[in-house]
């Protein structure tokens, strides 16, 4: 099968106050045609930056290395005029703030009309007509009149409907969705996921998803890769990851994603919270949260190895060799 | 009486559900009494300088030898000046050309103010850093004083007043633009547009400035405020309008050295100066309640 998307040693560097630090480190993924690909982890370990810097979309701060091949196309040596027509056309993203994603003082056609008319070569007549079944697809009532709305007559998961019909209008072969069901009521969540499914069924589309809930990869996602600190931990299969998890963290973001069937008393939380990109310790990341901690985990940081066929992980536990006794049991 | 009410809230909110943001500013200033008043007046001074030509008794530039410098009367309800002209028509044509000079300065001041502090503030970095330091520099030398070496250049004219008041209000007026487009610019909703591909242009045109239009309608209200001053205070220096143009600067100018022997030759142009300045200050400040009622 070939690759959409092949991303190696992606690293993106802030600098902030003359230091640099680095946000995601050694990033590598590759996402297969029509594959859904999760990556999840705790607030602040880089997802959303990982997910600006495929779409190049960082500030001027950020400074992006690496390799990004989008259908073999070296997104990182695009010019930014190459860039404007690579998103919305080849790649596009769905954000996570519903609410602020879209401008309060355009109408929700003018918006959504851009890309069309930009990418496709429409003109307004065309166009409308396009948005109007754009939006009917994903499953907005009225869309005649919402087509004249501004957006502060809809609602959350209504904005988060119209945000993905704007990102799948020139139908992208790869979408992004960075956490896109976070800032909804939980009904509406299971919409929204639901319809984001029908657009990859329907149109085969490539989808990388970004969360922090292990639930919504379990229902989305064919591939995960758990992110921590900036770098890939573990990285399997869904069915894989979920019933044979590796990496001390995984298991302990496992324990603590609540369980529908069984009636738990009170839900495990990790110790701890995730270090700023300031604060990396110089060993494993996750070495001072986790309870197998071994001498070796606080002073170097192991390397992502496959540990058995289907699954590759970057914890000391699984590098032969070193196997010694905990430190912080 | 219930009935009467339902029918009321049914229309009122028939009329909420049709209002575009665009048309409820005026809606707005209706309803406060400060807009409301200072707006009024605005319109009428603007009605004046529309009309002022045809309701003006006499021919502002003709001189009355049987009546120079005369007090206020029947006939020149106003007076005459040192030459024999009649005031209040006078004061009627300066209308216009006062409030011309500073509509058309202002407008320059905003169509490049705009552009530049709005681009500025969308490119950033090495860019922004540049333009901004250039406007900081000119903004150190008071308006007045860089509009005066601006027609000092181009010779005094009411045109080249006009354009010397323009450019000179340009850095203020782009700094203050900047701000406001910094926030827009680190909005959710330019990074979604860019996601789609929306080039630099289309998103300074179609999200930029239209969430700025707030900001843009109260700052360019209060420099036309400005430039009402400056198009008089050059006047009454001799660089703006020329003689016998009737300005309301150029005016004062000529009645300062009669101030004890006839008071009226500067004194109505003064009167007119102040109202109408102070008109267009209060409806900027309305328009700032009204956009921000915070501050
Ligand atoms: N523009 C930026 N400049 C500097 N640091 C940033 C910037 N954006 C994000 N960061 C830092 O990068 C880290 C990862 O942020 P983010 O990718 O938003 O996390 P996540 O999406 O996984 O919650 C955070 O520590 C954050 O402070
Ligand atoms: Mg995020």
């Amino acid at each position: 099968m070939t690759h959409v998307l092949e991303v190696s040693g992606l690293t993106t560097t802030f600098t902030k106050n003359e230091k640099a630090f680095k946000v995601v480190d050694d990033l590598s993924l590759y996402v297969r045609k029509g594959e859904a690909l999760g990556i999840v982890g705790e607030s602040g370990c880089g997802k959303s930056v990982a997910s600006l810097s495929l779409m190049r979309l960082l500030g001027k701060n950020g400074k992006t290395e690496g390799s990004i091949l989008l259908n073999g196309q070296k997104i990182l040596s695009c010019s930014e005029h190459e860039m404007q027509n690579i998103r919305g056309k080849e790649m596009a993203m769905i954000f996570q703030e519903p609410m602020t994603s879209l401008n309060p003082v355009l109408t929700i056609g003018r918006q959504m009309s851009e890309g069309l008319e930009k990418h496709e070569g429409m003109k307004r007549a065309q166009s409308k007509e396009k948005v109007i079944e754009l939006l009917t697809q994903v499953g907005i009532a009225r869309a005649n009149e919402i087509y004249h709305e501004y957006p502060h007559r809809l609602s959350g998961g209504m904005r988060q409907r119209v945000m993905i019909a704007m990102a799948i209008a020139c139908n992208p072969k790869l979408l992004i969705a960075d956490e896109p069901t976070t800032a909804l009521d939980v009904t509406i969540q299971a919409q929204i996921l639901q319809l984001i499914q029908n657009v990859r069924t329907e149109r085969g589309t490539s989808l990388i998803m970004i969360t922090h809930d292990l639930g919504v990869v379990a229902e989305t996602c064919d591939r995960v890769m758990v992110m921590y600190a900036g770098q890939v931990i573990e990285s399997a299969d869904v069915r894989t990851l979920l019933r044979n998890p590796k990496h001390p963290y995984t298991i302990g973001l496992i324990q603590s994603t609540p369980h529908r069937s069984k009636g738990q008393k009170r839900l495990y939380s990790i110790a701890g919270s995730v270090p700023t990109p300031e604060e990396y310790p110089q060993g494993c990341r996750f070495a001072p949260r986790c309870d197998k901690a071994m001498p070796v985990c606080l002073e170097q940081n192991p390397q992502l190895l496959a540990v058995d066929q289907a699954s590759d992980c970057r914890c000391w536990l699984y590098q032969e060799h070193t196997k010694g006794t905990a430190v912080n049991a | 009486m219930s009935e009467i009410n339902k029918a009321v809230t049914v229309r009122s909110m028939w009329r909420k559900e049709r209002q575009l943001p665009r048309f409820e500013l005026l809606g707005k200033i209706m309803q406060r009494k400060k807009a409301k008043y200072s707006f009024l007046m605005m319109l009428g001074i603007i009605v004046i300088g529309i009309i002022g030509p045809w309701i003006a008794p006499h021919d502002p530039t003709k001189t009355y030898y049987e009546a120079f410098m005369q007090g206020p009367s029947k006939q020149f309800w106003l007076g005459t000046d040192a030459i024999g002209r009649d005031i209040l028509s006078r004061l009627l044509y300066g209308t216009r050309v006062t409030l011309t000079a500073a509509v058309m300065a202002s407008a320059m001041t905003f169509v490049v103010g705009t552009l530049i502090g709005v681009t500025s503030a969308y490119i950033g970095g090495f860019f922004d850093n540049l333009i901004m330091r250039i406007m900081d520099v000119l903004l150190a030398l008071p308006g007045i004083v860089l509009a005066l070496a601006i027609v000092a250049a181009l010779g005094p004219s009411q045109e080249n007043a006009m354009i010397a008041i323009g450019i000179a209000s340009i850095p203020g007026f782009s700094i203050l633009v900047r701000g406001a487009a910094l926030s827009i610019k680190e909005s959710g909703y330019v990074e979604a547009s860019r996601s789609i591909g929306s080039s630099n242009w289309w998103i300074i045109i179609n999200q930029l400035i239209p969430n700025i239009a707030n900001v843009l309608i109260v700052y360019t209200t209060m420099f036309i405020g400005g430039a009402i001053l400056s198009t008089s205070a050059l006047g009454f220096i001799g660089l703006g309008a020329q003689p016998p143009t009737p300005e309301w600067g150029t005016m004062l100018n000529e009645g300062k050295d009669y101030l004890r022997e006839a008071w009226w030759l500067a004194t109505f142009p003064g009167i007119a100066i102040t109202v109408v300045v102070f008109t267009v200050y209060m409806l900027g400040d309305a328009l700032r309640d009204i956009f921000d009622p915070k501050a």
